[in-house]
């Protein structure tokens, strides 16, 4: 019962904490938002001069005709309300945000989630592997390997596996999240519920072929993201093998003559995964910015092409309404991933 | 004694040293700041374009030129806030009509909206001229007069045209570089049914009364008809929604050009499935109102109500001007124009003008969602995923039994239109993605734009891919303008104009497939006459030189002040 309640005070804790960040970064956007150069409302006329009375009646229309600090309250009651606004941008001028974030979220949940799992299937053996053999050829190999990835720019990376496994070797689809038009769930076939996630939407329509083809069209895309994290994600597991195979308890337990292999992989092992779950979370901020190159590169269209989009045509609703949308997502699993360790680990708690 | 001989030798030297220092001929340099759109609007190359044209200027030693850019939303703004002394724009016409070369750019309006703000009263009653009548004499010496004027006052500086291009499978036929708009619904892949192609545009609107971008009008006219449309090869008008093309000779334009009678087709009906809605006059000119009392943001209204003559009157609701537009019957219409408008017929051919149902959206735009957008064309819209999918599919009959009311508008030529049961167009985010998908041949056909080292590489290897790689002219010009505000030297601008290098850029920056310009009418469009090329021709330094030499260093110094 205490155990229970002390977790849940430090939820609390940490959920209200992360109200001030958030408080933060919506006044930023805010901000930042209205210094930057250019008229939106004039921006979707061109350099033609609008009718005499359109600016006016558009402004009063968006309350820009408000002072700053009455329109400042007004989109933080919007926000908190769950009113993203309308977009005044050319492109979706007149859809609501809502609606636009939700159909590009899905499609960025795939690609972080198909970049994590890259990440950590590349990332975490590797720095076990070289954590358990400190100072030989093979830690030397992924040292290199985990600093050459993570410097390496996204989109470089991006071009040159859509070279070879698009366009030399023709493996795998170089562009695109779907081959046609019969996406799964789409007229006339029917699922009990849509995700928009198109590797999971097959799978509820139970057609494998879509599955196959969803998962064709992730790969690269997501082997792009995920190999970069991988590099960070392999130098942190093998930092913190080095740091419990010197532990006391692996030290114990060689003394008690149990077998190398078990002391890395039972002992030294797991507990160098509890800083990585941490690390994880906040690898996810990352993950999103990554993913706004990763999708322009490879012309998949998600959140982050559209936030691109946004900011080209000056959409000062939409931007706003992504980055918040961001924001507040990257805020809701740090949270997460706090609450996750210290479930893992009590010392965090204290 | 000595004192006053010590002053009067101080006064002396320091009048001696500034006479030699105000008369010495020490060339100072003009600044100058030269602004390019940088996210792509105009493609990737725009960067290399600013830096080679910088180089060309600055390489005759008396300019300095710095260079400053923007993403296109803020730059749109900076040329009709006159930020902007001296900057890069491009152009593609709206109707094909050599005026539409001249009057936005020249015309006392056009040139305030364009940023240059060219105020020449002489070169708008020119142009006034031009427009209202269709003898080709009276025409040519206008627009001779007009281009010599864009010579020596220098307001824009021509650049070059650029070229148009795809390419696709060998398999496909009939992909044809159409001066003004492409048509998907000519294009032919024997033995199969669909065809797949990507680009790299966006749509913008396919509300024709909001659209003015290159992609949506391409959307639209595979979707919508206009009362005239355009020859599949060229410009040559042919009858669309009408059953005639206005003549003065075949009685259906006044003897003063300014009324215009359309009949329309019988038996032409929307694609509102299942009402198929039938198209008679009062609809177009419910649509045409629409357009001209919506004025959207960025759109094409003022093609109509200024350009075109059919005003827009707040006393009419702000409809067109009162009795401009007479619905005569339920076949035919009749507009009858504030001025002569010798293209008025271009202007019925442009998207804007595409009739669209009443039950449209009368008090703003149109959705671009499948469903939402009905025309009477051979196309059908049936799936929109913004930005990533365009589905087009037959609207009328199936291709055994064509029920499209314009089926044989280029027959005997062609076969009966649409030709594909269906057209995938798949929307890519980088030019780089549509090199992939011809290369892999994911897609049948790639239009548009590739950059010009993939379009290089593609024409290299196009027999060892299977492929054919085509351009084709394009009516898009680029070119220099000068706010004349900013930059009111005369001489200045022409030096610019001497200095500029177009080889280079065709060389540096496009490998080859660009063509110079030497006047704002592109030398295809009749009544060009290559007027740079005579004045200035490229990389004239000495020439350059000479003209800023004549500037007064007050006015060198007056520009450099206020460029810094």
């Amino acid at each position: 019962m205490a155990r229970g309640s002390s977790l849940l005070a430090y939820a609390l804790t940490r959920a209200i904490l992360a109200l001030p960040m958030l408080f933060i970064l919506l006044t930023a956007v805010f901000v930042v938002l209205r210094i930057l150069p250019g008229d939106p409302i004039l921006a979707l006329w061109g350099g033609r001069t609008p009718p005499p009375d359109a600016v006016e009646r558009a402004r009063v229309q968006l309350g820009l005709d408000q002072p700053p600090i009455v329109q400042y309250f007004t989109y933080l009651r919007n926000i908190f309300t769950g009113n993203l606004g309308i977009s005044i941008g050319e492109q979706y001028r007149g859809t609501p945000v809502w609606s636009q974030i939700a159909t590009r979220f899905p499609a960025t949940v795939e690609l972080a989630i198909g970049g994590m799992l890259v990440a950590s299937l590349v990332g975490i053996p590797l720095g076990v592997v070289a954590g358990a053999n400190r100072d030989r050829w093979v830690d030397l190999g992924v040292r290199l390997y985990g600093t050459v990835i993570w410097v390496i720019p996204i989109f470089w990376l991006g071009l040159i596996l859509q070279l070879v496994f698009g366009v030399w070797l023709r493996w795998l689809p170089a562009n695109g999240r779907w081959t046609g038009v019969d996406t799964p769930c789409a007229p006339p076939s029917t699922c009990r519920f849509q995700t928009g996630m198109y590797t999971v939407d097959s799978l509820i329509e139970g057609n494998l072929g879509h599955f196959a083809t969803a998962v064709s069209h992730l790969l690269l895309p997501s082997l792009t993201l995920g190999l970069v994290l991988s590099g960070f994600f392999a130098k942190t597991v093998r930092a913190n093998m080095l740091r419990t195979i010197g532990a006391d308890f692996t030290e114990a337990a060689r003394a008690r003559g149990v077998p190398r292999r078990a002391i890395i992989y039972r002992h030294a092992f797991k507990n160098a995964l509890v800083p990585v779950v941490t690390v994880l979370g906040l690898q996810f901020a990352i993950l999103f910015a990554g993913a706004v190159l990763t999708e322009k590169t490879f012309s998949y269209q998600g959140l982050g092409i559209l936030l691109l989009e946004s900011i080209t045509s000056k959409d000062m609703t939409m931007i706003q309404g992504v980055v918040v949308f961001y924001a507040a997502i990257i805020v809701l699993i740090s949270l997460a991933i706090d609450i996750l360790g210290a479930s893992i680990d009590p010392r965090i708690r204290l | 004694m000595w004192i006053v001989i010590v002053a009067i030798l101080i006064v002396a030297i320091i009048g001696i040293s500034t006479y030699a220092v105000l008369s010495a001929r020490v060339p100072t340099k003009v600044g100058i700041e030269l602004w390019y759109n940088n996210d792509g609007h105009y493609g990737d190359t725009e960067t290399a374009l600013a830096l080679t044209l910088q180089n060309s200027i600055q390489s005759c030693g008396r300019v300095t030129v710095s260079l400053k850019s923007d993403p296109w939303a803020v730059y749109k703004q900076n040329w009709a806030n006159q930020r902007m002394p001296m900057f890069l724009l491009g152009w593609y016409p709206d109707y094909f009509d050599s005026d539409d070369y001249a009057s936005p750019f020249l015309s006392i309006a056009g040139a305030k909206s364009l940023g240059s703000f060219y105020n020449n009263s002489q070169v708008d009653q020119w142009i006034t001229e031009e427009q209202s009548t269709t003898d080709p004499n009276i025409r040519t010496d206008r627009f001779t007069k007009i281009q010599n004027a864009l010579a020596d006052d220098v307001p824009y500086i021509p650049l070059f045209s650029g070229v148009a291009q795809t390419a696709y499978v060998n398999s496909v036929q009939n992909v044809e570089l159409h001066p003004v708009v492409f048509k998907w619904f000519i294009v032919d892949k024997p033995g199969a049914t669909v065809l797949n192609v990507s680009t790299s545009d966006k749509v913008i609107s396919l509300d024709p009364a909001s659209a003015y971008d290159f992609f949506s009008g391409e959307i639209i006219n595979q979707v919508f008809d206009t009362l005239v449309v355009y020859d599949w090869k060229n410009a040559t008008l042919k009858p669309g929604l009408a059953q005639d093309i206005p003549t003065r000779a075949n009685g259906l334009v006044s003897a003063d050009g300014m009324n215009y009678t359309y009949h329309l087709k019988a038996g032409v009906t929307f694609h509102d499935f299942p009402l198929n809605t039938p198209l008679t006059a009062q609809i177009v000119a419910n649509s045409i109102n629409r357009a001209i009392r919506l004025d959207l943001p960025g759109s094409a209204a003022f093609l109509l109500y200024d350009v075109g003559a059919l005003g827009r009157d707040a006393t009419n609701g702000n409809n067109s001007s009162p009795g401009a537009i007479e619905v005569v019957n339920s076949s035919t219409i009749t507009f009858h124009l504030a001025r002569p408008v010798s293209f008025f017929n271009d202007l019925m051919a442009f998207s804007v003008s595409a009739p669209v149902p009443d039950s449209y959206n009368q008090a703003g735009e149109q959705p671009s969602t499948a469903g939402s957008v009905i025309g009477t064309g051979p196309y059908k819209m049936t799936t929109h995923t913004p930005n990533q999918l365009i589905v087009l599919d037959r609207a009328f009959g199936t291709k055994a039994s064509n029920t499209y009311y314009n089926k044989d508008l280029y027959s005997p030529t062609l076969g009966p239109i649409p030709i594909m049961d269906r057209i995938v167009i798949n929307i890519r985010a980088s030019a780089a993605a549509l090199k992939q998908d011809i290369e892999t041949k994911a897609v049948d056909v790639v239009f548009r734009t590739l950059s010009p080292p993939d379009l290089v590489d593609l024409q290299n290897r196009a027999s060892s891919l299977g492929i054919t790689v085509k351009l084709g002219s394009s009516p898009q010009i680029r070119y220099l303008v000068f706010n004349v505000n900013k930059v009111p030297n005369k001489l200045v601008r022409q030096a610019i104009a001497f200095s500029v290098d177009r080889s280079a850029i065709s060389q540096i920056v496009f490998l080859g497939t660009a063509s110079p310009l030497y006047s704002m009418i592109p030398a295809e469009m009749p009544y060009s006459t290559a007027v740079f090329q005579s004045k200035y021709g490229d990389a004239r330094c000495a020439d350059a030189n000479n003209l800023l030499a004549q500037v007064p260093a007050t006015i060198e110094l007056i520009a450099l002040a206020r460029d810094r």
